[in-house]
């Protein structure tokens, strides 16, 4: 957002406080408790009630005429009073036109304190595989490396939030803004548009949402972060989003309402490149000569197509060959017993079982991991698609030219008495769109291919469960959580671990007020082959545009140790 | 990854599943055993009490009596220091209003008549709230009898509990309702809101009902 719009809007939520003054609101009355008629029966002015009262008590006016007065009063009153209103409840509410208009404003703000503590694994080869840096213009990859302690404070949440309805309650809309930035950011964060959609409810069985939002497709992403049992969620839930790259995305969903039947359906179509984007941002490089591949200076691609002409321009990234393509999800979820929702634990302390199952399917075709060409993952092309693969550890696949994601998940949550377990699993089919192996090297520019990777990239896999109690019921609450990913089935030793302790504390008995101390250990495997890192790297004759030392050399288990205690509220 | 971590890692978890299980003993919560009565005014409910108290339920209230009782009592919502020192300047206001008692008293009168020695009644009164699309007003709380006292708790006095389980706007966000709040309760006449054995506030509602009426003033 522009500092101008940010003005604009600034002045725009200045005027709407202003025009709805504490005292153009009291004059009637009809905040005091109550909306409909309970409102009109404490709203006469006490002086004129006492002497009325007293007026029948001395036989100057009859009951009948008392209890008349009293009901013209009430309804002069009601007719009087302004059409809005405006109060506190879980956010800053205004109801205009009878209800007709809704307006809700809230901020979520968590302040996270993380001391961690890593091995020298860490330090001697850090992560190139999972959680990539991709930096410069050309996206080349850095390993993550770090001393073996750190010790931040973070904003780990900023948020606000306008959510209400037009034109009547069943046409809603809901808008969040966030300014934070990741534990582990090396550049501050800027305000950006997470959601902004609109749901029509009109017809329970057939909800209709559109724009950007969180894709409902895997339990431990539908919830929000507001409402989980630990300070973060684990790696594995991030890896496994619908279309591998964003847990938002731009789109149509058309779903039930789950609160009004027992089996939920949601079936959504996207652009599949995540949030404030399409696939235009997804491209290849092309030499003018339609179908040889270009994108680098010194010469044709590997393994140049037969009939490809020798090195025409040097061209980069003027091919959106897959704008055609969108990403489908369906999710089906039924309520066993009552209704469990979607919030971790068991905040509500339910009286009877909560069981719900669920599972869902999505086909995200078309991932551009990089272009098909000689620098194969470190090209020019695709660095939005490719930094997201990355942030949410699927950096393994990159440099795999185009793949097809068709992702499935299944999973359960149960909840009584302020116990709570949740489980789900997750497993990706990664389909590679060009058969062969790929090729890392070729003798002469152009020429055949001598050395190809040592293996397919296999598909991805994974699982948490999770359970909680509530110590003091509402109030504190313990959980602990494994989860469990392989990145590559194909792979060794390349397994993500990750347990999870917790101790809560809900300070006002919901999930908008509250202290939490997770204590995380993960042990990251760094086995495997991954393109651009792993020996062989990609080379044409003598030349190796990624190093000639792969950036796995050393590589050993990654095992990071971390406590973090985090203060959220929500209001 | 190393044998030893993996080890490592199911001592940790071995060691959460026991934290939890010895946990499961703890704090528990009164829990619904009967709904006397549900409609869109009036739910009146029956919990087990999960401490050891027995009362004297069954008890035979007409709804005039309790009309007569409930439309005794008053309160003022406890606040934490230092909000205290300002919120005493308030007088306390009362709890139910004439259109709320006349709802409530014939439903509270059956549940009290239904409830076991172990159960409390528990009431709420239900309106439209603010947002009524979102939530409504509530007016809740439970009602015991124990020989000749009556103790009233409130938890709710036109609070905002929304309706749905997740929030109407944000659907990831769910929405329990707020935990029940702590009100200073007041009877008048004052002389039989007394003290139990165990020095709990109660009303000594015989007494109370058996002294001679003043008149009601007139108007709502």
């Amino acid at each position: 957002m522009s500092r101008r719009a940010q003005w604009c809007f600034a002045g725009w939520i200045f005027l709407l406080v202003a025009c709805m003054t504490p005292a153009w609101a009291a004059d009637a009355g009809r905040l005091v408790e109550k909306d409909g008629k309970y409102v009109f029966v404490e709203s006469m002015d006490p002086a004129t009630k006492l002497l009325l009262q007293r007026a029948v008590k001395q036989g100057t006016i009859t009951q009948e005429e008392y209890d008349n007065v009293v009901r013209e009063s009430q309804e002069r009153t009601y007719l009087l009073q302004p059409s809005f209103k405006a109060w506190y409840d879980r956010g800053f509410n205004f109801s205009m036109n009878d209800n007709d208009f809704f307006l809700k404003i809230r901020g979520r703000f968590s302040f996270r304190y993380t001391q961690r503590y890593r091995n020298e694994a860490y330090r001697e080869s850090g992560d190139s595989k999972n959680y990539p840096e991709l930096l410069g213009v050309f996206g080349d990859y850095r390993a993550g490396r770090s001393g073996d302690q750190a010790s931040t404070f973070n904003l780990r949440t900023a948020r606000i939030y306008f959510m209400g309805h037009l034109f009547n309650p069943d046409f809603k809309y809901y808008v969040q803004l966030a300014g934070e930035t990741a534990e582990n950011a090396q550049a501050p964060g800027a305000l950006s548009v997470f959601d902004m959609n609109v749901t029509s409810t009109h017809i329970p069985w057939l909800n209709v949402q559109v724009g950007q939002y969180k894709v409902y497709f895997n339990r431990s992403q539908i919830n929000s972060t507001a409402s989980m049992q630990f300070a973060s969620r684990a790696l594995a839930m991030d890896a496994f989003t619908a279309n591998g790259l964003n847990r938002r995305d731009v789109g149509i969903t058309i779903m039930n309402d789950e609160e009004v039947y027992p089996v939920t359906y949601y079936l959504g179509v996207f652009n599949g490149a995540g949030p404030l984007v399409n696939r235009f941002a997804q491209f290849s490089s092309e030499e003018p000569t339609e179908g040889c591949p270009g994108g680098q200076t010194g010469g044709n691609p590997f393994p140049s197509p037969a009939g490809c002409p020798t090195n025409q321009r040097n061209l980069n990234a003027n091919l959106r060959s897959n704008v055609n393509q969108l990403m489908y999800v369906a999710r089906l979820q039924a309520n066993i017993m009552g209704r469990a929702g979607y919030g971790e634990g068991d905040m509500a302390y339910s009286e009877t079982p909560q069981m719900v199952v669920g599972g869902a399917y999505a086909y995200n075709p078309g991932i551009d991991t990089s272009t098909n060409n000689a620098f194969v993952g470190i090209d020019l092309a695709n660095l939005s698609v490719r930094r997201q693969l990355a942030a949410l550890g699927n950096g393994h696949m990159l440099g795999q030219g185009v793949v097809d994601f068709s992702t499935w998940t299944l999973d359960y949550a149960f909840k009584y008495r302020g116990f709570s377990l949740q489980a789900e699993y997750w497993f990706r089919n990664v389909i590679r769109q060009n058969k062969e192996l790929p090729c890392m090297q070729t003798a002469v520019v152009g020429g055949p291919c001598t050395v190809f990777a040592p293996g397919q990239f296999g598909n991805a896999t994974g699982w948490y469960v999770q359970s909680g109690y509530y110590l003091i019921p509402r109030k504190v609450e313990v959980a602990a959580r494994y989860a469990y990913w392989d990145p590559d089935t194909h792979s060794g030793g390349d397994l993500i671990k990750q347990v999870d302790l917790s101790l809560n504390w809900f300070l006002s008995g919901t999930y908008d007020h509250q202290i939490m101390v997770t204590y995380s250990n993960v042990a990251m495997g760094q086995g495997g082959f991954a393109i651009g890192r792993s020996a062989p790297l990609p080379a044409v004759g003598a030349t190796f545009p990624s190093g000639t030392v792969p950036l796995d050399a050393r590589a050993g288990t990654l095992i990071e140790n971390a406590i973090r205690v985090q203060y959220q509220i929500f209001f | 990854m190393s044998q030893q971590c993996c080890g490592f890692m199911f001592q940790r978890m071995a060691l959460c599943v026991a934290l939890i299980g010895l946990s499961s003993s703890c704090a528990r919560l009164p829990y619904t055993t009967k709904v006397v009565h549900e409609d869109a005014r009036v739910v009146v409910v029956l919990k087990q009490e999960v401490k050891a108290l027995i009362y004297s339920h069954p008890v035979q209230l007409g709804p005039a009596e309790l009309t007569d009782i409930l439309q005794g009592f008053s309160f003022r919502p406890k606040q934490r220091m230092p909000l205290r020192w300002f919120a005493e300047e308030n007088p306390p206001k009362p709890v139910f209003r004439p259109d709320e008692l006349e709802a409530l008293t014939g439903r509270l009168s059956e549940g009290l008549r239904a409830a076991g020695p172990g159960e409390r009644v528990h009431f709420e009164l239900h309106a439209p709230g603010l947002n009524p699309s979102l939530s409504r007003d509530v007016v809740g709380g439970w009602v015991a009898v124990r020989e000749s006292y009556l103790y009233l708790t409130l938890e709710y006095v036109h609070v905002q509990i929304p309706i749905r389980k997740a929030d109407l706007y944000d659907y990831n966000y769910p929405t329990p309702p707020p935990p029940p709040s702590e009100y200073l309760l007041y009877f008048e006449p004052g002389r039989f809101w007394v003290a139990d054995q165990q020095g709990v506030s109660a009303l000594d509602y015989r007494a109370f009902l058996n002294a001679p009426k003043i008149g009601a003033s007139p108007g709502p």
